[in-house]
């Protein structure tokens, strides 16, 4: 089975709650926060492998272009733009859409291969799995296509999958939910934690993905649940606010693995849906 | 007029950017704040804002295609590198929900039976806070050009910070390095960084520092959420002094401070962290 974890809001704790499964079922665990990716800390996979990814981007001829302009009129992105004889990209705006490539009457854009970032594959001994980590180069803007490319490649023959997704509420996150079978949504139950989830919620329910709501860091489940059962949810596990769980956790632990509590709680809160 | 803009960014979410920016809003005599986290916008749900006007985002067009007139050829399927046509099974074509408007599928189109038409992907809002005025956004769940509206949205708070005489703008920065920390970056003097102590705050402040460096910008410190493992206190110290960074306030783990935001307070609030807010205040304008 395939579980991804999302929150809307950054820091609910998805890394935390992801390690955890992924420790509890034995399954391989997919950073696909690609832009700030953290589960290595906790699963500390060794044995590196690692595969660049690229992207076709265009590149401009400078000696076949004539810099009649059309590009940079046609380009719905902006990336392209014209100084005195010469045509720009700034790649952060460009789609890669083949657009330019196409208007191009002098045949001097062409596609090529770029690199946009690596996914890291390692064994970790603590899960018994693998961590593969999506690892996005800095000041990259293709974050997205880097995790398509990664779900493009899930494997799913050793067993379940836990893919660790993004914060946000965007097409990154939707790239994140799209392959799951089972969505986990990790909710800090504050004004802020609560707001956030409400627009993930949005994304599951309209791709009509099963759910299980895990309430992490809490101080007070009640505003939570008055509002989940609304929509006809549950909270499925609930973990405290805790400065014993948070040392931990400084220390690079599993959080499942350090505390039985927190396994029991999100063993029991998944077992209906998977088969451990 | 020169306007002062200062970006409130961490690299990792929940580190506590919005709750550290809506104190340090609040100690500006007259201040635009922009909510640049726009797919989960929680600075108006401490601030309280008064709204005064919204408007549809509409961020990036998205192809149309007229089955009646489509001769079914396909060539908008092979140029498409978004995935986003599908066929019916029989002649037709549909755009389905991966568009991002590039119009490629128009300009090969041998019919022109393809056009661009206008669509909303979020909603912008610009509110009256008590000192000054506050521009945020809701992105549509599950949209794109995230990074487009911020942008948006960042136009709008100058043309409001000229328009009012007002010389300050607070961002409270998206989590990540990608395209929405960018986007909140460009054009700001001075980046203060909100460092979780915490394995992963302090990963994510490292690449934060990183796309720092490359836009040149300056960036302050401020370590949150610390004092528990004085081990990674000691790396968390030497990574910022090595990024070239300054840490200028510390906040411990404080269990009461989840507790006071719930109530929608703000450090401000709490006697021993008020002065910590007000020396960042400080330094920030020096």
């Amino acid at each position: 089975m395939i579980i991804s974890v999302v929150s809307g809001k950054g820091g609910a704790g998805k890394t935390t709650i992801a390690t955890s499964l992924a420790y509890i079922l034995k399954a391989d665990y997919y950073d696909l926060d690609v832009d700030a990716p953290n589960g290595e800390y906790f699963l500390q996979p060794q044995d590196w492998q690692s595969r660049r990814v690229h992207q076709l981007q265009p590149v401009i001829d400078k000696d076949a272009c004539t810099a009649c302009g059309l590009c940079t009129h046609e380009c719905r992105f902006h990336a392209l733009y014209k100084i005195l004889d010469t045509i720009y990209l700034t790649d952060t705006l460009c789609h890669s859409c083949n657009l330019c490539q196409e208007v191009c009457p002098e045949g001097a854009i062409s596609y090529q291969q770029m690199s946009i970032g690596e996914v890291r594959t390692g064994l970790s001994e603590r899960t018994a799995a693998r961590a593969i980590i999506g690892d996005l180069t800095i000041g990259s803007t293709r974050g997205t296509a880097l995790i398509q490319d990664i779900v493009r490649n899930l494997d799913t023959t050793t067993g379940h999958v836990i893919i660790d997704g993004p914060p946000g509420n965007s097409c990154a996150a939707v790239a994140a939910i799209k392959p799951a079978e089972l969505v986990v949504l990790v909710v800090e139950p504050t004004p802020f934690g609560i707001h956030d989830m409400l627009q993930t919620m949005e994304i599951v329910e309209g791709m009509q993905k099963p759910v299980v709501v895990v309430a992490n860091k809490s101080q007070d489940d009640a505003p939570l649940q008055a509002i989940l059962e609304k929509r006809g949810y549950a909270i499925s596990a609930s973990i405290p606010l805790n400065s014993d769980y948070h040392r931990l956790l400084l220390d690079g632990e599993i959080l499942s693995q350090a505390s039985q509590h927190v396994h029991d709680v999100l063993q029991q809160a998944i077992s209906t849906e998977v088969a451990i | 007029m020169s306007i002062h803009q200062v970006a409130v960014m961490s690299g990792k979410g929940g580190a506590g950017k919005t709750s550290f920016t809506a104190a340090l809003l609040k100690l500006f005599p007259e201040v635009v704040a922009v909510d640049a986290d726009v797919n989960a916008s929680n600075l108006p749900i401490l601030l309280g804002p008064e709204q005064l006007s919204k408007a549809d985002y509409f961020g990036m067009d998205v192809a149309e295609i007229d089955r009646q007139s489509c001769s079914g050829c396909g060539k908008c399927v092979e140029i498409c590198a978004f995935e986003a046509i599908d066929h019916d099974g029989e002649k037709h074509f549909t755009v389905n929900d991966e568009c991002e408007g590039c119009a490629a599928c128009a300009w090969v189109c041998p019919q022109k039976v393809i056009s661009l038409v206008p669509h909303c992907s979020g909603r912008k809002y610009v509110s009256k806070i008590e000192n000054g005025f506050m521009v945020h956004a809701d992105l549509v769940p599950g949209e794109d050009n995230s990074g487009k509206l911020i942008a948006s949205i960042r136009e709008d708070a100058r043309a409001l910070a000229e328009e009012k005489q007002l010389t300050s703008i607070v961002i409270d920065g998206p989590p990540g390095t990608s395209c929405q920390a960018i986007s909140s970056l460009t054009g700001v003097q001075l980046v203060l960084a909100v460092l979780e102590e915490s394995l992963s705050g302090l990963s994510d402040y490292k690449r934060l520092a990183q796309l720092l460096e490359k836009f040149r910008l300056p960036h302050l410190v401020v370590v949150n959420k610390g004092g528990l493992n004085a081990e990674l206190g000691a790396r968390v110290d030497a990574a910022v002094i090595e990024h070239g960074g300054k840490i200028i306030a510390r906040i411990p783990f404080d269990p009461e401070i989840p507790q006071s935001l719930a109530r929608r307070e703000t450090l401000l609030d709490m006697p021993e962290y008020r002065p910590v807010v007000e020396e960042v205040f400080r330094q920030i304008q020096a």
